[in-house]
């Protein structure tokens, strides 16, 4: 198997107070199942000035090279984020969150051209990763939009935890925490692979049942990384009926470890940590479900266990 | 630490413990990542780029020092040489070739993996290692696990100080007791893995020395030879250690700070260099040079 996939990319991330722009471009090849991986030049894909070694396999890499329909420089269009709206994100996230303490928070907006098997498409994409800390617990926060009443929620609720419970005999899973669990439920409830744009092999992604059988796409999640198949874009099918009045698990504690969630609760005023078994599904809501950035994505909908 | 908002408010932010510590405002890396197996390459990994620090914002982009670029190669094509001789493991060789504002350097490891077992060395003791990594893959637990003193042998100690003292450090935890007997050294410096990374105030190496310990292991207790992993969590001051191989096989501690420091029973001899550790915080993996007596420790509740 040959192949040959380019990247070029621009982000803006915040890390724990630091703010640092990064542009690369990149190239790997699959050539006689040895991969390679080499940063690029902006312009059309010449070869870096550093020597490769194997000369046999580099041969083949530059026949792939001329197979390459990507003969002019590629433009990348400027985020549509700039620092400045990054960095007025950051400030509005930490004074949201001021009643817990910060023990992470990385936000990133970028954005990259991919290329692969005659195939150009351009994403955008952005991350938002917080960790909040009271006494000895710590609550964990995974998006990728800017929504800072997603924040806000998990924070308010982390600061009027008190001890912890016993698991609820019936908890509802709010979306944030149940794109967490979705990877483990494979198997287990109807999940889709929701269609829509290209995997790392320059594939379509197209809406399928998530089954047993070797999945159709490849996840991709750097250019230095192997593609390795994948399902992506987790998304459960609905069925049952959510009982609002059961508590609901807002947050997670600690990632997820199998089917074994550990959550913050919310159960009318009462705020509590609780370990929970996804055992069971009772019922996943028909709601437009949210992208979250679990495994190789995974759709968020509020679930009953 | 806290940190002052624009609107006046005080919003409580925890940041490294980086004051004191130099802070380069140039940095530019070229690194080559290699994966072999039977003697074959299959991974093959080429890195470059240049940061450049103003204050809080670093600029970032990929571009090749040829100067660091040459000395990379240098240095791997010394490494692939010697990697055709260890056949019978996986092999991961990287290569760092850096530049600190003037300050040049170039890091070499070697991981071998045999088995479910892995060491990191590097090539001044790879064959020494191999060798050991053969002989740890053959051994059978002699006996099931059952709380009894625990003897950390080759240097295995240096993991569990590196949890429990270098990364508390790095977190700005409380300082706590240790034996009057046993001196810790491990430097923090800021450092980054990539030209992407922000630096972090980590670890350059950890030497741990004893003087006038005492030294009584008794005839029941675990034997510890290879140590998988570890990890210390700053909010609950958990230090985390997973055995790989010893008397009783696999096995994992979970303890605070101050159970472990309370435990360290004895040790003796000088130190010994243990067969490396691969250090990751925040994603970035970084080589720590590690070096720790025989100890011994008490049986854990």
């Amino acid at each position: 198997m040959t192949s040959l996939y380019r990247k070029w990319g621009r982000v803006i991330r915040y890390e724990n107070g630091t703010t640092i722009r990064v542009e690369e471009a990149g190239e790997a090849t699959e050539v006689e199942g040895v991969f390679e991986v080499r940063p690029m030049p902006w312009g059309k894909g010449a070869q870096t000035r550093v020597s490769v070694p194997h000369h046999s396999r580099r041969q083949a890499r530059a026949s792939v090279l001329q197979d390459s329909l990507l003969e002019e420089r590629v433009p990348l269009p400027q985020a549509s984020l700039d620092l400045q709206q990054v960095e007025s994100f950051v400030a509005q996230t930490l004074l949201s969150v001021h009643s817990c303490i910060v023990e992470r928070l990385i936000i990133s907006a970028g954005i990259s051209t991919h290329e692969t098997n005659g195939v150009t498409w351009t994403e955008e994409s952005r991350r938002v990763h917080l960790s909040l800390v009271k006494g000895r617990l710590r609550v964990l926060v995974d998006l990728a939009s800017f929504d800072l009443d997603a924040l806000r929620s998990v924070a308010g609720a982390l600061a009027r935890v008190g001890d912890a419970r016993e698991a609820p005999p019936r908890v509802r899973l709010a979306p944030n925490v149940a794109a967490a669990l979705l990877p483990s439920l494979v198997g287990e409830i109807a999940i889709e692979q929701r269609g829509g744009g290209f995997d790392g092999q320059g594939l379509a992604i197209e809406t399928r049942a998530v089954t047993a059988d070797d999945p159709p796409n490849w996840y991709r999640p750097s250019y230095a990384i192997r593609p390795r198949r994948a399902w992506l874009n987790l998304r459960p099918l609905p069925f049952g009926t959510i009982d609002e009045s059961v508590p609901i698990a807002v947050a997670m504690l600690a990632p997820v470890t199998g089917t074994s969630l550990h959550v913050l609760c919310i159960d009318g005023d009462a705020v509590y940590p609780a370990e929970l078994s996804a055992d069971r599904v009772t019922s996943v809501s028909n709601d437009e479900p949210v992208w979250y950035p679990y495994a190789a994505g995974s759709f968020g909908v509020e679930m009953m266990l | 630490m806290t940190r002052e908002s624009g609107a006046g408010s005080r919003v409580s932010e925890i940041r490294p413990a980086a004051s004191g510590l130099n802070l380069p405002t140039s940095f530019a890396i070229v690194s080559r990542d290699e994966s072999w197996q039977r003697g074959t390459m299959v991974e093959s990994r080429l890195m470059h780029g240049h940061a450049r620090q103003r204050g809080n914002s670093i600029e970032a982009v990929d571009t090749c020092d040829e100067r660091l670029a040459h000395a990379c190669d240098a240095a791997a094509e010394a490494v692939r040489a010697l990697v055709d001789t260890l056949r019978e493991a996986q092999v991961r060789m990287r290569v760092r070739a850096t530049r600190e504002d003037d300050a040049e350097s170039v890091e070499t490891t070697i991981t071998l993996r045999m088995h479910d077992l892995s060491i990191v060395t590097t090539p001044a003791d790879a064959h020494r290692d191999y060798a050991l990594l053969k002989v740890l893959t053959g051994v059978q637990p002699a006996a099931k696990l059952a709380p009894l003193p625990i003897v950390w042998l080759n240097g295995s100690a240096a993991v569990l100080l590196h949890e429990a003292i270098g990364h508390a450090r790095e977190h700005g935890a409380v300082e706590i007791s240790w034996p009057l007997w046993l001196t810790v050294e491990a430097p923090l410096a800021l450092r980054r893995e990539t030209f992407r990374d922000v630096p972090l105030p980590r670890m350059t190496h950890l030497m741990a020395r004893q003087s006038g310990a005492p030294f009584a292991p008794p005839r029941e207790r675990i034997d510890v030879q290879l140590v998988a992993g570890g990890g210390y969590d700053p909010v609950t001051d958990i230090v985390t250690i997973n055995v790989a191989v010893s008397s009783v096989g696999a096995f994992t501690i979970q303890r605070t700070r101050s159970e472990i420091a309370a435990s360290l029973a004895g040790a003796v001899g000088e130190p010994l260099r243990y067969p490396g550790v691969i250090c990751s915080r925040e994603g970035q993996q970084l080589y720590v040079a590690s070096d720790a007596p025989v100890m011994l420790m008490d049986a854990l509740p």
